[in-house]
């Protein structure tokens, strides 16, 4: 990997950015609805999206990732250079930056942060920067990471939440005796360096950040950022009063906006509905198992995986489901992913193929199977209600079973469902964390489906160590080709992250990872 | 039988309820399928980081010893850390719980100031164009859903006329009397007329009664008839409803506080059991299982008041 000069990296940074605009009007508190409060504001022991969407605002990490999501930009390290052995980082320290006391951030905060974040059983992310051995810091202001194998997603999992860098002292000085006992200690007044500062929470309505006046980032004036003094987040659990706040000017913004409602609020003139390009897939995972409790499983049977897969109008999904917002996949993994494939629709609509393959299959004469969905989600019921009647046509016959989600996610552990609607998103830029999921059968049995292939497991160990782009960009086009053909899926869509704006709100952005970056927002005047 | 024996007895009575709820709720959520790491974790988690959470919660641990942990926390008046949230469940319930009381309160005394006027009206109009029309009006109010409702509040009253806020709970108490109140109305609704229908009907039965017929009889005046003699008669069952009712209201208030994006009880009890997140079900529930004993303990204290053949 070169070696990027802090210059270079930073113009482009700010043209990346930035964009058009000319003048951002300083000042003011931006309120924006979520559907759900966050949990636990630790970068290393938070467990859930409610946290890592917001994370950012306030802690900064060594890289931050851009915001197409494909790549990482200068954070709190200016320069990076990974070593001709691959075996490990050197990372050259921003200078002059503080954590939001005013305290300066110093190698060992940084040191100390990596090793908490690579401890092994501290936290479920851990294996993200699994291949971190050491961390030392080699002067005041370079930082040297130690690899236990060349890990060519070390630079991009830099920029993920939970390589944030935390004040060592600050840390250690709080009560309790465990990690856990001093990280809930801290994460109830968290210090960070990010461009945001926890004032207060009241749990389950309202979390009001305000502006750190240490951050190191300048705005396009000059000045530093944020452009904002504050955010405040409200909790509105329910679509429809989250977007009647937006409309009665309440909010300045609200995400997760229900696709039935996109096309009302693009045509309202005083809501930007925006719909922010993300990593989501919809897909439907099978078991495919040769038997399940005992039963004889019909899923195993490849030819009816297929048929199934061309008998399913993904196309009608997306006008149902998502009232045309979505898109079809081209592979497993989400357009936004590096290194993913790009040959056209998956299993194009074709019910004649669909119905000569269920001749040639096992089960010529169909088979009854059900799939689980979360009770009370239209998205999922609507997809399953849709498939039910698709499937119909081929001769089989489709229960829906509407459960919880701790219901779902035990009967999927335990590898006991017949298939269930499912969703993903990437928390770091590289193809490595989906493809663990999905096609590498010792994570989870390749979502917990059953299905392996010998050849996708060894192209993507080998992934794991493999330096050089082009190689590795090949590996994982013959695992997509692979894991599509076989798989042990329906791939139905790609979906944006759908976000109702007050007209006045500029520089927002939630990129494809999900992240929702206030760093350089302003509300026009 | 004197008030203070009889209020001794019903005290007591609590105890072996309370244990009870305390079995119920530790076998009950147990019963559900999955465990508080998976549901925490999710469709990613690994099996190592499950058995690893779980083991570190003491869930690996046999049930009969997990409950005798639970049942000596409960009376140290600890109720553990919330799985999700890692914070003490007490601090979550004194921060959550309140609103929801005020949220009922609020809906007791919009549903009574609306239900009892009205009912004597309808009652002594009987069958008459204004006792229809009561009648009718509180009918739609009981049979259309609440969340219904909430919405039509908030688009009209919020969005449109901007008389109150679109949900939320605002700052100051104050505040948060003025954030309640299509809430509560929302959920006074059905209350009302289930209280209207029923009081309707006692002082049908007691101004019929041969002890007011003689009090007429006798010349009293009408008002002090209908207060001494009617309303406190027919109350006596309507108030026996009225606390059942607002045990309904603390549980029920689930929905209201979605819709109006209320911090509550409900919606953290709901979030929880979602979760798996056992120390909040648990701690929640005997809170809630406390508070609902009391208002019944109060309504008894009511009743014996007005009905002293109830302490006999």
């Amino acid at each position: 990997m070169k070696r990027l000069s802090l210059m270079a990296a930073t113009t482009a940074f700010l043209l990346g950015t930035t964009g058009l605009a000319l003048a951002q009007d300083r000042g003011g508190v931006m309120t924006y609805g979520r559907y759900a409060d966050s949990l636990f504001l630790d970068p290393v022991l938070n467990d859930a999206n409610v946290d890592i969407w917001i994370l950012s605002n306030m802690y900064d990490t060594l890289l931050m990732p851009s915001a197409d999501g494909k790549s990482v930009e200068p954070g709190l390290a200016t320069e990076w250079e990974v070593a001709a052995d691959a075996m490990s980082v050197t990372l050259k320290l921003r200078e002059g930056t503080m954590f939001s006391d005013g305290t300066p951030i110093t190698a060992e905060d940084v040191v100390w942060s990596l090793k908490r974040a690579s401890t092994p059983d501290n936290g479920i992310w851990g294996f993200l920067v699994s291949s971190i051995q050491d961390v030392t810091a080699t002067d005041a202001t370079t930082v040297q990471i130690t690899l236990n194998r060349p890990d060519p997603s070390i630079i991009p999992a830099l920029s993920v939440f939970n390589t944030a860098i935390m004040p060592k002292a600050a840390f250690e000085a709080m009560a309790g005796a465990t990690d856990l006992e001093k990280a809930t200690a801290f994460a109830a007044n968290p210090i960070g360096s990010g461009p945001f500062v926890l004032e207060s929470w009241d749990r389950g309505s309202t979390m009001k950040l305000v502006r750190n006046e240490h951050y190191w980032a300048d705005g396009a004036d000059g000045e530093k950022l944020p452009y904002l003094d504050g955010i405040t987040f409200e909790v509105i659990p329910d679509d429809a009063t989250r977007i009647l706040r937006v409309q009665s000017g309440e909010l300045d913004g609200a995400e997760l906006i229900p696709f039935a409602r996109v096309a009302e609020l693009q045509n309202d003139p005083n809501v930007q509905m925006e719909l922010f390009p993300s990593t989501r897939v919809q897909y439907i995972t099978m078991n495919v198992r040769d038997e399940i409790e005992g039963r004889d499983n019909p899923l195993s049977d490849p030819k009816v995986r297929e048929a199934m897969n061309y008998a399913a109008n993904k196309d009608a999904i997306i006008q149902v489901v998502t009232f045309g917002v979505g898109t079809p996949m081209t592979t497993f993994m989400s357009s936004a992913t590096p290194m993913a494939s790009a040959d056209g629709p998956l299993y194009p609509f074709d019910l004649e193929k669909a119905k000569q393959l269920m001749a040639e299959s096992e089960y010529p004469d169909g088979f009854s199977t059900s799939i689980l969905a979360l009770a009370g989600n239209q998205d999922e019921l609507g997809i399953a209600t849709a498939l039910q009647q698709m499937w119909a046509q081929i001769g089989v016959t489709l229960e829906i079973k509407q459960v919880d989600n701790a219901t779902r996610t035990q009967e999927y552990r335990d590898g006991v469902f017949d298939m269930r609607v499912a969703a993903w998103t990437n928390d770091i830029a590289d193809p490595g964390q989906i493809t663990s999921y999905f096609a590498y059968s010792p994570t989870i049995d390749a979502l917990h489906s059953g299905w392996k292939s010998d050849e996708a497991d060894a192209l993507y160990e080998a992934s794991q160590s493999e330096t050089d782009m082009a190689k590795r960009t090949e590996q994982y086009a013959t695992i997509q080709q692979i894991f599509n053909e076989t798989g042990p899926i329906v791939p139905l869509y790609e979906t944006p992250y759908p976000v109702a704006l007050q007209s006045d709100v500029k520089g927002f952005v939630q990129i494809p990872l999900g992240n929702n970056i206030f760093r350089e927002t302003y509300l026009e005047k | 039988m004197s008030m203070t024996e009889f209020l001794g007895r019903r005290l007591l009575q609590l105890i072996p309820t309370l244990i009870f709820i305390l079995i119920v709720v530790f076998v009950l959520v147990r019963l559900l399928p999955g465990d508080p790491a998976s549901a925490v974790l999710g469709d990613r988690a690994l099996d190592a980081d499950v058995e690893r959470i779980n083991r570190e919660l003491g869930l690996d641990r046999s049930l009969p010893v997990q409950f005798v942990v639970f049942v000596k926390m409960v009376f140290t008046g600890n109720l553990g850390n919330s799985i999700s949230m890692k914070i003490p469940v007490t601090q979550l319930i004194a921060d959550r719980l309140p609103i929801t009381m005020l949220l009922t309160a609020m809906a007791a005394v919009i549903a009574v100031t609306f239900a009892v006027p009205l009912a004597f009206v309808a009652a002594l109009r009987r069958d008459r164009l204004a006792d229809n029309a009561i009648r009718g009006v509180f009918q739609v109010g009981l049979s259309m859903p609440v969340f219904y409702v909430g919405l039509i509040l908030l688009t009209v009253f919020g969005a449109k006329l901007r008389w109150f806020p679109v949900g939320g709970y605002g700052d100051g108490f104050l505040d948060h009397v003025y954030h309640l109140i299509l809430p509560a109305v929302t959920l006074a609704l059905s209350l009302s007329a289930i209280l209207m229908r029923n009081l309707r009907s006692a002082i049908i039965g007691v101004v019929d009664a041969e002890y007011v017929t003689f009090a007429r009889a006798k010349g009293l005046r009408s008002g002090l008839i209908l207060f001494r003699h009617i309303l406190r008669n027919a109350l006596i069952s309507t108030l026996a409803l009225f606390g059942l009712s607002i045990g309904t209201l603390l549980g029920g208030a689930v929905i209201t506080e979605t819709v109006f994006a209320v911090p509550g009880a409900g919606r953290l009890m709901v979030d929880s059991i979602y979760g798996r997140d056992y120390p909040v079900v648990q701690g929640l529930t005997i809170a809630l299982a406390v508070l609902v004993s009391l208002t019944f303990l109060l309504t008894d204290i009511l009743q014996a008041w007005l009905d002293p053949r109830v302490t006999k």
